[in-house]
């Protein structure tokens, strides 16, 4: 190693790191009504849309009711597709999302429903999906969404870029179950704003959902 | 000198302490040189029928865990399973820390365009599933941690639901060390 040539090297580095930091807030300043480039999570162009996809919620406040794959107005609805068999992704998942929902102050949190769709009805029945999901979030707030109908199941799958594989059955009738454990955040256009894969850190979604709930409740921002 | 005597009591009673740790887990006589540390498990919901405990293993000369079980009236059957993403196995990844999004993601659509950041990985849109593993390999000197998207002993036919702070007994069988007996502790978290 040269040692006289390092010191100006070092500065050039600075330097440039620092003119790229300067471009870079320049850039972000450009585009600071969009909020889409802040966001940590996957965002997709175009972005997938939710329009015309409402499952059964089976929710003790619908009792079999259909609902819409969206957010209320001015809202976002979560949506996650699993099972509750699931030993390891989905209650990490469920309980990862728990962390970011308490992040948020009551009046953004209330704008917010968090949807599990189970991707394996036979053994999710409506009542096993609502004693996972009320362990994880307050009753009001989720929705558990079932269909036996694998058609239906698969078009809502499909308007997310979601999708499941049932395993065979072995000599007990268990059967394994893999599924894309992406959480989806849909706005009240039915839009997916952003979805996060397995394991983002819950700071990261909480940082989202705020960012997604300002802009939205400011439609002229 | 005060100093120095005080730091010696401390390493000394130390010493002591992991001494009489050691001596209650291995009953056998073998000469156990697996430890394993921050055993838990996650709380479960009152509808689950599975669960997953989550541990740490360490062994000096190498070991090989060939089975992990739970008493009945915790659940009926007791597996080690490895979660996979897209049937490949994802727990070599794990220490891969912060993925760039942007370069790994599998989706098919083709004119979709994925824009992300931030510290995380996954592949997006990639099926997450999980098998069966009928052993797992503890290289010597290496520490092999089970751990949520990873490695897990997987709870079968739960009897009943884990509270947070309950403890459950699980028994490990290792090649070369024999049984270990540890406690994980649920954690709703």
């Amino acid at each position: 190693m040269e040692v006289p040539g390092v010191r100006s090297v070092t500065i050039g580095r600075v330097l440039s790191a620092t003119l790229l930091a300067v471009v870079l807030t320049v850039l972000a300043a450009g585009c600071g009504s969009d909020s889409s480039d802040e966001l940590n999570g996957i965002t997709r162009v175009p972005p997938a849309k939710t329009e015309n996809v409402a499952l059964p919620d089976e929710s003790p406040e619908s009792k079999g009711k259909t609902v819409a794959l969206k957010g209320e107005d001015g809202g976002l609805m979560l949506v996650y597709f699993g099972y509750t068999s699931c030993p390891d992704v989905c209650p990490t998942s469920m309980a990862d999302l728990r962390l970011a929902l308490a992040d948020l102050d009551p009046e953004q949190r209330e704008r917010v429903q968090v949807s599990m769709v189970t991707v394996d009805p036979k053994r999710d029945s409506g009542k096993v999906l609502n004693g996972y999901l009320g362990h994880f979030f307050n009753q009001g707030e989720y929705h558990s969404l079932r269909t036996e109908q694998p058609g239906k199941l698969a078009r809502a799958e499909k308007a997310f870029g979601a999708s499941h594989e049932l395993g065979k059955p072995d000599a007990e009738g268990e059967y394994d179950v893999s599924h894309t454990a992406q959480i989806y955040a849909v706005d009240d256009r039915g839009v997916v704003q952003v979805e996060w894969p397995f394991q983002t850190d819950p700071e990261l979604i909480s940082q989202d959902l705020k960012n997604l709930l300002e802009n939205n409740s400011n439609p002229d921002a | 000198m005060k100093k120095l005597a005080l730091l010696l009591t401390l390493v000394l009673s130390m010493g002591v302490v992991l001494a009489a740790c050691g001596s209650d887990d291995s009953d056998s006589g073998s000469s156990s040189s697996v430890e394993v540390t921050d055993v838990w498990t996650r709380a479960t919901t009152p509808t689950q029928d599975t669960g997953a405990v989550y541990m740490t293993i360490n062994s000096a000369d190498g070991d090989t865990l060939t089975d992990a079980s739970v008493p009945t009236s915790v659940a009926g059957k007791t597996e080690i399973h490895e979660t996979t993403t897209d049937g490949e196995a994802t727990a070599a990844e794990d220490s891969m820390e912060s993925g760039n999004m942007e370069s790994d993601s599998s989706m098919e659509g083709n004119s979709e365009e994925m824009h992300g950041s931030g510290d995380m990985h996954g592949d997006s849109g990639a099926m997450m599933g999980m098998k069966q593993i009928d052993q797992l390999d503890i290289p010597a000197g290496e520490t092999v941690t089970l751990e949520p998207g990873g490695f897990h002993i997987m709870l079968l036919e739960l009897k009943g639901q884990i509270n947070d702070g309950d403890t459950i007994p699980v028994t490990l069988t290792f090649e070369k060390a024999g049984e270990v007996q540890v406690e994980a502790v649920a954690k709703d978290e």
